[in-house]
C-alpha cells in the first residue's frame, strides 16, 4: 500500500454561527467561483455548534479577520492511502475501517493527533505538519510513502534508525471514553458533477446559509432526536456532500450522485464536551471495533466533535455503540 | 474521447467501418455522411467541408443527456451503435438512424449502472471481443473506477434497487435493460481518466488512472503493471507499433514503450495551452496529431524515423510541424480510418472542415544526377532521359562531366586538342579551348621544339602564356603592306599589317603553322577535310585568295552531303569587283544578311566593306573568335587592334566564353573568364584541367583554381571514381609538383621505433647499409620481413601468420624533374596485396589482400577473441569504386 502526503497545506477553522454573515462572500467565492481562487481544498461542515471550515492556505487568504473566526494554530497536511491495485481482497470494508489498523492505531500509539475527513471519493487523514516526521517514521514500515511535489509523486526516503525512542513529546494519556450521541436522522453521502454546480447553487446556498431560520420553526419538536449536520467539500475539483434526507429532498434528484442502492447512513457524534485537538486515539477508539467487525465507516472530524457514519442495515451500529 | 460535452465543445468520431460517416457529439449526437461535392451539388442542406467534399446530416439523437464520452461499436454490424458515458457514470447504448438489425434493437437503450454514481470519463470497446465495453469513472472511496461491461448480459441479477431510484433519463426504461453487475471491476479507490485496450492481448487494458498509468491483465485481476506519472490522459496505442503508447498531461505528450514501461521513452515539447486530443494517424505509421485548447492548428509529430528505443540514451528524432485546416479554433478532429492522412475537424460553432495533411516531401539527389523523392506512399524517381535525340534537352553538366571523366577527358597531354574529342566533340567552346591550349602549350614546354626566335627571347614564353591580348599589346614595329587580290594584277587597296607578334597571334589562332612558314594552305586543307567549307572559303578570302575560295566552295558543293548552294555563292563571289558603286556591291551588301552561314556573311561583308572598316566581320558573333582575331590581326591597325581585342576580351570574360581563353591565355584574366564560365556552367572539370596547364606560380595558386580542383576531386570521390581521382591527382602533381601530398603514415618498428621504410626515404644512410653486414644478393628483397633499422622481425599477419613486410624499391622516385616518368609496374613499391593494413580501433591487421578477403565473408576481426567489427568502422569500407576497369 502507498501513503501519499498531499501538497495541500491546511488550516482548520471554526466560524461561529452568529458570525456567518461575515464569511458568506468568501465562501460563495470559494464554492461557486472556482476560477477566481487558487483554493484547491475546501471542506465546510455545519453542525449545531458551528461551521467547521478546513481549507488550504490559498483559500485561507480569502477569509477576513473576525472575532467569529477561530483558527487552530497548526498547519495540517493531508494523507491519503492508495491501494494501488494491491487491494486487500479479504476485506470489503473501506474508509476509516480499512486504515484503522494500518494508520489510525499506530499513529494513536505515537500520540499523533489526527483529524479525519471522509469524502465521496476518498478518506483524508489530516496530521499536523510538525508531526510529519513521526508519521513517516511510524508508517514507513507499512507503506511506501510518497510526497506529492508539483503534482508528481516523489518517494520519501525511509528515515534512518533514529536516535533513541522518538516520541511526540506528549504525555501518554489514558484513553478517555467519550459520550456518544446517535441522532435519528439518516444521512446520504453524495457527489455532484462540478459542471452542474451552478444548477444547484440556489439550493446549496439556501441549505448552507439559511438553514437555521426555517429549520427552527418546523423541526423544533425533533431537536432532541435529530442533529443538524451538513457537509460540503470541494477538493481537487471533486465535490462531496453529506446531508440528511430532509436536506436531500430540496435538491433536484437527477443531479446528485449516490450509490445505486440508495444507501442511507446513521451518524454517531463522539464527545460531550469539545474534544480539542490534542487528544489522541479517539478515531482509533472508534475505528478499532469497526475494523474488528469489518464495518465500513465514514468519518468527519469537526472543530469540536468527531462524527462517524455507518450504513443503516439495522443491527450493526448498535453493536459497537 | 474523454471530453465532457458541455454543449460548446463538439467532438467528432469517425465510423470505424463506414468510411463516409461520422458523428459530431456535443449536447446531442448528429450523424453525417460525407460525399464528394459533385454528387450532392444540387441538394439542399448540404454543408460544404472542402473544395471537393460536402456533408449531409442524416440523423440526430438527443435521447442521452449529460454525455461525457462516446465510443462507436467496433464491428461492422450494427452499424451506428454508440456507447454513451454519462455524467453520473451510466453507460447507455444508443443508435443513430434507423437500423433494422435485430441485434441493434435488442441492445438499444441498454444501460450499465455503476454501484456509486460519478462521472464516466472514458469508454473503450474491446477490439477483439466486441461485447466487452470498458468504462473509466471518477474516484469513489469504496468503488472501482474501471468497469468492464458485457453488453450481451441479459439480466441484472443484483438490481434489487427499487425502480424509482434508478432515475432513468427517458423514463420509459425497462428494468430488464439495466445491467448493474460488471464483468470485471478494477482500480478500487482510484480514478480512471482514459482507457484503451492493448492489441497485444484481448485481456490487456491500459488505463490512465489518478497519477499513474496502469496495465490491467484480466487473466489475473489482482496484478497490474503501473508507472507513476502525471501524463494519464488520452492513452492511445500506435496502430502501427503496438508497444508504443501516447498519453498527455496539460500541455505535454509522453510517448511510452510498453516493453520499457518505467518512464516515457520521450516527451514532446510542451505546449503553452492544455492539450485536448492526441491521436495516432491510422493510415500513416508514426504520425501523431495533437490539439490544444483554443487553437486553430493541429500539431503533428512525425516519429517515422525514430529508431526502436534500445537504450536510455537514444533520443529519437521527431519532425514537428503544424497544419491549419481552417481559420477558426478547432474543437476536435478525427482521422479518417482509411483515406490517407485525411481528417475532419470541427470548430466550436460546429463548422466542419475536411482536410488532408499533405505529406512532407523528402528528396534525395544522387551523385549521378538522378533525383528521387518520396511523398506519402509514392516514391518518384526522376532520371535523366538518355534518348540522345536532337530535341532532348541538353544533359546536365554533372552527367557530362561524369561521361567525360570516364573517357579520360583532360588526360591527353600529347595531342591536347584531342581532349575536345574526349569531351564528346560537340561543344564549340571546348573545341576552341583545347585547340587554343594545343597551340599555346608547345611554347611553354622547354624541351619541345621551338622557333629559334622563341628560344632567343626568353620572355616570349610568358607572353604566349598570357594570350593574344598581351601579345598584341607588346607589339612593336608593325609594318603595313598594300595587298591586292591574288588574281588581280592591280595594286590592291587592302592594307595588311605585319609584325612578329601578329604572326605569333596568327599561329596561336591556328591559321598558320609553326616555323617561318606563313602559308595558310595547310590550315585551309584541314578545314576542307573537316567539311567546314564556308569557313575555309572565308579564310581563303581573308587571305585575299578569291580563286582559292571559289575552288573551296565548288569542292564543298560537290562533296558528299554537300550543299549545292555553295556553287551559287561561288558564282556570286566570282562577280567580285572593286568598283565602289557597282550593282554587285550594292546587292551583296544588302543580301548578305540573308545568308545563313556566318562565314559567308562575313565574307561578303569583307568584300563589300570600305578599307579599314570591317565591323561586318569583326562583330559577326557567330564567327569563331579565333578567326575574327586572326582577321583583326591582319587588317586592323595597332590602335584599332588593341581596342578591338580589349573589347572582345571583356565580352568573352563577361559571357564566360571559353573561346576567349585565346585572348586571355592562362593568366589571371583567364581565371576571371573561367570563373564566369564555371558560374554559368558549373563545369569544374574543364576549369581544373585547363588551369592546371597554366603557370603554377600565378594561376594554379589562385584560390579559385584550387577550389575548382578540390571540387572536381570531391565530385570524382562522390561518383566513387576513385581510380579516376587518383589518376587526376597524379596528373595534377606532374603539372603542379607542390600539390603532391607528403607521406602521412609511417610504419614504425615495434622494437626500435624507426620507420621501417626509412631506407627508401630521402634521408641518406640512416643506419648502415645491408652490404656492410655482408649480406649478399639483394638484401632489400630477402629481408623485407624485418626492420631495416634493428633487423628484428616485423609483426605477423593475423591471417597467414607470416611476418609482414613489403619489398622496397632501391631506387625511390625522388628525382626532381622526372615527374613525367611513368611508374611502371615493376617500379611500384609493392603489390597492394602485400601492404600493411591495420584497424585503428583494435590495432590488429595483416596483409591488405588477406584482410580484404577475410572481411568479404566476416564482420569481426580475424584475431581470435577480438570482437572488433573493423570493416564496419570504416564507412567507406563496404563501397566499391564504380570506375573499376
Amino acid at each position: 500500500m502507498d501513503l501519499h502526503i498531499l501538497e495541500h497545506r491546511l488550516k482548520v477553522t471554526s466560524i461561529a454561527k452568529q458570525g456567518l454573515f461575515v464569511f458568506t462572500h468568501p465562501l460563495i467565492k470559494l464554492i461557486f467561483l472556482r476560477s477566481r481562487t487558487r483554493c484547491k481544498f475546501l471542506s465546510l461542515t455545519e453542525t449545531p455548534e458551528d461551521f467547521t471550515l478546513v481549507l488550504d492556505e490559498e483559500g485561507f487568504k480569502e477569509l477576513p479577520c473576525s472575532e467569529y473566526l477561530q483558527v487552530e494554530d497548526s498547519m495540517w497536511l493531508a494523507l491519503n492511502v492508495v491501494s494501488n491495485g494491491h487491494a486487500s481482497s479479504s476485506s470489503q470494508a473501506v474508509g476509516v475501517t480499512k486504515i484503522a489498523k494500518s494508520v489510525i492505531a499506530p499513529l494513536a500509539e505515537q500520540h499523533v493527533s489526527v483529524f479525519m475527513l471522509s469524502t465521496y471519493q476518498t478518506d483524508f487523514i489530516l496530521v499536523r505538519e510538525k508531526d510529519l516526521s513521526v508519521v513517516i517514521d511510524t508508517l514507513q514500515e507499512e507503506f511506501n510513502i510518497y510526497r506529492e511535489v508539483g503534482g508528481e509523486c516523489v518517494p520519501v526516503p525511509s528515515q534512518d534508525v533514529h536516535n533513541g525512542f522518538q516520541k511526540n513529546g506528549k504525555e501518554a494519556t489514558k484513553a478517555t471514553v467519550h459520550p456518544v450521541l446517535s441522532p435519528l436522522n439518516k444521512f446520504c453521502v453524495m457527489s455532484l458533477d462540478p459542471d452542474t454546480l451552478p444548477t444547484i447553487a440556489t439550493t446549496l446556498i439556501d441549505v448552507l446559509f439559511y438553514s437555521s431560520s426555517c429549520k427552527d420553526a418546523s423541526h423544533s419538536s425533533q431537536d432532541l432526536d435529530c442533529v443538524k449536520f451538513f457537509s460540503f467539500s470541494l477538493i481537487d475539483g471533486y465535490i462531496s456532500l453529506v446531508m440528511d434526507t430532509e436536506a436531500q429532498r430540496q435538491f433536484p434528484a437527477d443531479l446528485l450522485f449516490t450509490s445505486s442502492s440508495g444507501e442511507l447512513w446513521r451518524m454517531v457524534r463522539i464527545g460531550g464536551q469539545p474534544l480539542g485537538f490534542d487528544e489522541c486515539g479517539i478515531v482509533a477508539q472508534i475505528s478499532q471495533p469497526l475494523a474488528n467487525s469489518d464495518i465500513s465507516a465514514y468519518y468527519i472530524s469537526t472543530f469540536s466533535f468527531d462524527h462517524a457514519l455507518v450504513i443503516t442495515t439495522g443491527r450493526q451500529q448498535h453493536s459497537w455503540v | 474521447c474523454s471530453l465532457g460535452y458541455g454543449g460548446s465543445k463538439p467532438d467528432i468520431l469517425w465510423s470505424p467501418h463506414h468510411v463516409d460517416r461520422y458523428v459530431i457529439c456535443d449536447s446531442e449526437l448528429s450523424l453525417y455522411r460525407i460525399e464528394s461535392l459533385g454528387s450532392t451539388e444540387a441538394k439542399a442542406g448540404v454543408i460544404q467541408l472542402s473544395e471537393e467534399t460536402a456533408a449531409t446530416l442524416l440523423a440526430i439523437n438527443s435521447d442521452t443527456p449529460y454525455m461525457k464520452c462516446v465510443a462507436w461499436y467496433p464491428k461492422h454490424e450494427p452499424e451506428c451503435l454508440l456507447a454513451v458515458g454519462q455524467a453520473n457514470g451510466r453507460v447507455v447504448l444508443t443508435s443513430l438512424g434507423q437500423s433494422h438489425n435485430s441485434k441493434c434493437k435488442e441492445l438499444m437503450g441498454k444501460e450499465f449502472v455503476p454501484k456509486h454514481a460519478r462521472q464516466c470519463n472514458t469508454l473503450s470497446w474491446n477490439p477483439a471481443d466486441s461485447n466487452w465495453l470498458a468504462a473509466g469513472l471518477d474516484k469513489h472511496r469504496a468503488d472501482f473506477s474501471v468497469l468492464i461491461w458485457d453488453i450481451s448480459s441479459k439480466y441484472a441479477p443484483e438490481a434489487t434497487v427499487p425502480p424509482e431510484k434508478i432515475r432513468l433519463p427517458s423514463g420509459d426504461a425497462d428494468v430488464g435493460t439495466v445491467v448493474t453487475k460488471p464483468l470485471y471491476e478494477l482500480g478500487q479507490n482510484d480514478a480512471c481518466l482514459s482507457l484503451c485496450w492493448l492489441p497485444r492481448d484481448q485481456k490487456l487494458l491500459l488505463a490512465g488512472m489518478h497519477r499513474n498509468l496502469a496495465i490491467f491483465d484480466l487473466r489475473n485481476t489482482s496484478q497490474k503493471m503501473f508507472v507513476n506519472t502525471k501524463a494519464i490522459q488520452g492513452v492511445t496505442v500506435d496502430p502501427f507499433f503496438h508497444d508504443r503508447v501516447a498519453s498527455f498531461f496539460e500541455g505535454q505528450v509522453a510517448i511510452w514503450d510498453l516493453r520499457k514501461f518505467e518512464k516515457p521513452v520521450l516527451t514532446l515539447s510542451e505546449q503553452p495551452k492544455p492539450l485536448t486530443k492526441v491521436a495516432w494517424c491510422p493510415t500513416r505509421a508514426g504520425l501523431l496529431a495533437t490539439l490544444t485548447r483554443d487553437s486553430n492548428v493541429v500539431r503533428l509529430y512525425d516519429m517515422q524515423h525514430a529508431p526502436t528505443p534500445i537504450g536510455d540514451e537514444t533520443e529519437p528524432t521527431i519532425i514537428e510541424r503544424s497544419v491549419q485546416p481552417c481559420e477558426s479554433f478547432i474543437s476536435s478532429f478525427a482521422w479518417h480510418p482509411s483515406a490517407q492522412n485525411r481528417m475532419v475537424v470541427v470548430s466550436p460553432n460546429r463548422a466542419m472542415t475536411d482536410f488532408t495533411v499533405f505529406e512532407r516531401i523528402s528528396l534525395a539527389w544522387s551523385s549521378t544526377s538522378s533525383l528521387m523523392w518520396a511523398c506519402g506512399r509514392h516514391l518518384y524517381d526522376c532520371a535523366e532521359e538518355r534518348t540522345g535525340s536532337e530535341a532532348a534537352v541538353e544533359s546536365d553538366i554533372a552527367t557530362k562531366m561524369r561521361a567525360r571523366a570516364q573517357s579520360r577527358y583532360g588526360h591527353d597531354t600529347v595531342q591536347v586538342w584531342r581532349n575536345y574529342v574526349l569531351a564528346g566533340g560537340d561543344d564549340p567552346q571546348l573545341k576552341s579551348l583545347w585547340y587554343t591550349l594545343h597551340y599555346i602549350l608547345p611554347f611553354q614546354c622547354p624541351y619541345l621544339t621551338l622557333d629559334q626566335e622563341q628560344k632567343q627571347q626568353g620572355n616570349k614564353q610568358t607572353v604566349v602564356y598570357s594570350g593574344i591580348k598581351n601579345i598584341v599589346k607588346s607589339s612593336s614595329g608593325t609594318t603595313e603592306s598594300r595587298r591586292s587580290w591574288s588574281d588581280s594584277d592591280r595594286q590592291g587597296d587592302v592594307v595588311r599589317y605585319h609584325s612578329e607578334e601578329r604572326s605569333l597571334a596568327l599561329r596561336l589562332c591556328g591559321w598558320i603553322g609553326r616555323g617561318p612558314d606563313v602559308d595558310v594552305e595547310p590550315f585551309l586543307r584541314s578545314l576542307e577535310q573537316e567539311g567546314e567549307w564556308e569557313r575555309a572559303a572565308a579564310v581563303a578570302l581573308f587571305n585575299l585568295d578569291i580563286r582559292r575560295a571559289i575552288q573551296i566552295l565548288n569542292k564543298g558543293a560537290s562533296s558528299e552531303k554537300g550543299d549545292l548552294n555553295l556553287n551559287v555563292v561561288a558564282m556570286a563571289l566570282s562577280g567580285h569587283t572593286d568598283e565602289k558603286s557597282s550593282l554587285w556591291r550594292e546587292m551583296c551588301s544588302s543580301l548578305r544578311l540573308q545568308l545563313r552561314s556566318p562565314y559567308l556573311r562575313a565574307s561578303f561583308a569583307f568584300l563589300t566593306s570600305e578599307p579599314g572598316a570591317y565591323d561586318g566581320v569583326l562583330y559577326e558573333s557567330r564567327v569563331a573568335v579565333r578567326d575574327r582575331v586572326a582577321f583583326a590581326c591582319m587588317f586592323l591597325s595597332d590602335t584599332q587592334l588593341s581596342r578591338y581585342i580589349d573589347k572582345l576580351t571583356n565580352e568573352m570574360k563577361e559571357a564566360g566564353n571559353l573561346e576567349g581563353i585565346l585572348l586571355t591565355g592562362l593568366t589571371k584574366d583567364g581565371v576571371d573568364l573561367m570563373e564566369s564560365y564555371v558560374d554559368r556552367t558549373g563545369d569544374v572539370q574543364t576549369a581544373s584541367f585547363c588551369m592546371l596547364k597554366g603557370s603554377p606560380g600565378e594561376v594554379v595558386k589562385d584560390p579559385r583554381v584550387q577550389c575548382w580542383i578540390e571540387n572536381y576531386r570531391n565530385l570524382l570521390d562522390a561518383w566513387r571514381f576513385w581510380h579516376k581521382r587518383a589518376e587526376f591527382d597524379i596528373h595534377r602533381s606532374k603539372l603542379d609538383p607542390s600539390s603532391k601530398p607528403l607521406a602521412q603514415v609511417f610504419v614504425s618498428c615495434n622494437f626500435c621505433g624507426k620507420s621501417i621504410s626509412y631506407s627508401c626515404s630521402a634521408m641518406p644512410h640512416q643506419g648502415r647499409s645491408f652490404s656492410q653486414y655482408g649480406v649478399s644478393g639483394s638484401p632489400t628483397k630477402s629481408k623485407v620481413t624485418s626492420c631495416p633499422g634493428c633487423r628484428k622481425p616485423l609483426p605477423r599477419c593475423a591471417l597467414c601468420l607470416m611476418n609482414m613486410g613489403t619489398p622496397v624499391s632501391s631506387c625511390p622516385g625522388t628525382g626532381k624533374s622526372d615527374e613525367k616518368v611513368d611508374l611502371s609496374k615493376d617500379k611500384k613499391l609493392a603489390q597492394f596485396n602485400n601492404w600493411f593494413t591495420w584497424c585503428h580501433n583494435c590495432r590488429h591487421g595483416g596483409h591488405a589482400g588477406h584482410m580484404l578477403s577475410w572481411f568479404r565473408d566476416h564482420t569481426e576481426c580475424p584475431v581470435s577473441a577480438c570482437t572488433c567489427k573493423c570493416m564496419q568502422l570504416d564507412t567507406t569500407g563496404n563501397l566499391v569504386p564504380s570506375d573499376t576497369t
